[in-house]
């Protein structure tokens, strides 16, 4: 008998184990919606805005289905696909930033006068004075409080229920295009925390997918003190350090400081620029990436060029050396062009 | 194991105590030559990839990119390196010889006939398994360190961290000691479903193709884009993990998470090593 039940014992622990590798393995669905007392879009909306989040650190994970062509050069975030950004703040103004790959790590640390930006890979270091308001990359607290600001007059903004993100309650603001807005965008969605009244996660949504397009946000955080070592920065032995160009308010690398136009407001911006001269002549920047080749040829009354279109943004670099952007479908870009 | 048989004659006995099971075990395992030949081989692995590092004028992508000028660095560039392939296989090869190699020499019939529960059989077995996988992760970390220190060195004796910061000798062992423990934990689950192949079958090289030909599925499974959806199911999908432990703060995740994962296939392994040797005929 003993013989029988240590095989169904045996038995079941195998399939304990088959369960629990499903539950590792099948991500957990969205959580219950929390419940928070009801608020105003328009009370929501100011009260991210005055805001101060204080120290905090967290994991933010990007989530990019973008479809940007591969552009030969450029970063590896830049392809669709998710990556882990690890950020930490005091809250004012030190902070530090981790992008950790299968590779290695890049660490971008500012300890209030000075701004680092180290790369295991080659280990070199490249060091520069900090000037005021720096915008730290992939922070979704500053991505979504700046897309608040921009698109509120053009938008309709609605609170659409709750959600709950990095364990968090957050409310569910939502600021869809008005309906004259010619846009490739259908809504962009941001939780932001009930209690610290913090952007936790911003969510970008096309239309004719749904699916995000793009989403950044908190998959770990934590508010309170951080450790202070975490704001200072010390090359370790054995690496290049470099300053950074002077002058890096200017934009040094643009001749001729052409200033890209804006036409339209809203979700319908277009920039138009003028891309570096003598960019076909000369060997390009180590680092820039390499447009000539990428997109569809297109033409039209405006003159000739390539359109590089993605789920959210499309792009037209022409042959006399403009380039128009934004949010819209190529019909808005050419009339931008054709001004 | 043989000296079970020999303790268990008086009637009042009805088992044999586990410490001397175990300890009985271990002699057994390390009185094999192909078992200290290969820890022999497993030393090896650091000194081989310090002098490869040393040699090369420049530094490569990746781990063993780091090991430059970094020395502690070099063990767990050498653990996961040999996670790979290396460590599986000897821990295969443990299991193989645990339950299909006593069954090819016929000893597998004394065991199951002696008074010691199939259950304790099965403990004991896969013990004997964990330390051998055991001695070879302590073996190339030991030995990176070593070979680390001299042949790589290191600035004051300090790993330089990917995040860019530096920590002293105490906590840059404490890392490898980390990477240690959880490869150990990876190879627990290896250990545990080769030993349910082990019970399944009375040919050890069986188990050796079942180990590795599963290890090379799940790394052409795992390479295979549409199939995405299925790396959490794959054991092998966190093997790179041993990267975060060079990170500062130190980022558990993948870690935790891959542990959580080789858990639930040692639970399986065993559970069906159990299940299969209750109901085997002696």
């Amino acid at each position: 008998m003993r013989t029988k039940l240590w095989a169904r014992i045996g038995s079941g622990v195998a399939v304990a184990g088959v369960v629990g590798l499903g539950l590792v393995a099948i991500p957990a669905g969205a959580g219950a919606q929390p419940e928070l007392p009801p608020v105003s879009a328009e009370e929501l909306v100011a009260s991210v805005g005055q805001t101060s989040p204080g120290p905090f650190g967290g994991t933010v994970e990007v989530d990019n289905a973008l479809g940007l062509p591969a552009i030969p050069g450029a970063p590896a975030q830049l392809a669709n696909g998710t990556s882990d950004v690890r950020i930490w703040s005091d809250g004012t103004g030190r902070g530090r930033v981790s992008l950790p790959s299968a590779q290695g790590e890049r660490t971008l640390v500012s300890d209030g006068t000075t701004a680092w930006a180290y790369d295991s890979e080659d280990r070199t270091a490249v060091r520069k004075p900090v000037t005021a308001h720096e915008v730290q990359p992939a922070d979704p607290t500053r991505s979504a409080t700046d897309a608040i600001a921009q698109l509120r007059q053009t938008s309709t903004v609605s609170v659409d229920g709750t959600a709950e993100v990095a364990g968090r309650p957050a409310y569910e603001l939502v600021l869809t295009p008005n309906p004259t807005e010619r846009t490739l965008l259908r809504e962009v969605r941001i939780a932001v925390d009930a209690e610290k009244r913090v952007p936790l996660r911003l969510t970008v949504l096309a239309n004719g997918s749904p699916d995000p397009a793009f989403e950044v946000g908190f998959t770990d955080l934590t508010f309170g003190p951080q450790d202070p070592a975490l704001f200072t920065f010390t090359p370790p032995p054995g690496t290049t350090v470099t300053d950074a160009p002077e002058g890096t308010g200017e934009k040094p690398q643009r001749p001729e400081g052409v200033q890209p136009t804006v036409v339209g407001d809203g979700w319908d911006t277009v920039v138009v620029a003028r891309a570096p001269q003598g960019d076909r002549s000369q060997q390009r920047p180590e680092g820039a990436p390499d447009l000539s080749q990428l997109g569809t040829p297109v033409s039209g009354p405006w003159g000739s060029g390539r359109l590089i279109s993605t789920a959210v943004a499309s792009a037209i670099v022409t042959d006399d050396g403009r380039i128009a952007a934004g949010a819209v479908p190529e019909q808005v870009l050419t009339e931008a062009l054709a001004r | 194991m043989t000296a079970v048989a020999e303790t268990a004659v008086g009637p009042e006995r009805t088992a044999a105590p586990l410490g001397r099971l175990l300890a009985a075990e271990v002699r057994w395992v390390f009185r094999r030559p192909r078992t200290l030949i290969t820890l022999g081989l497993f030393a090896l692995i650091p000194v081989l990839v310090a002098v490869g590092v040393v040699v090369a004028d420049r530094n490569g992508p990746g781990l063993i990119g780091a090991v430059a000028g970094n020395g502690l660095v070099l063990p767990i560039a050498a653990l996961t390196l040999a996670l790979a392939l290396l460590l599986p296989l000897a821990t295969a090869m443990a299991a193989a010889d645990a339950l299909a190699g006593e069954a090819a020499h016929g000893t597998l019939r004394g065991l199951l006939l002696a008074p010691v529960s199939r259950v304790r059989l099965v403990g004991v077995k896969a013990f004997g398994v964990l330390v051998v996988a055991a001695a070879a992760v302590l073996v190339i970390a030991v030995v990176g360190v070593l070979a680390g220190m001299v042949v790589v060195g290191s600035a004051d004796g300090q790993m330089v961290t990917l995040s860019g910061t530096t920590l002293g000798f105490g906590e840059g062992v404490a890392r490898v000691g980390l990477v240690a423990v959880w490869v150990l934990g990876q190879l627990a689950a290896v250990g545990a479903v080769a030993l349910a192949v082990s019970s399944l079958t009375e040919h050890p090289l069986v188990v050796l193709a079942s180990v590795l030909g599963g290890l090379i599925a799940f790394g052409v499974l795992s390479a295979i884009p549409a199939l995405d959806w299925l790396q959490p199911w794959l054991l092998t999908s966190g093997w790179t993990a041993a990267t975060d432990a060079l990170r500062d703060p130190v980022a558990l995740d993948a870690m935790g998470s891959s542990t959580v994962r080789a858990l639930c296939y040692a639970a399986i392994g065993l559970g069906i090593t159990v299940w299969r040797m209750q109901r085997r005929d002696a």
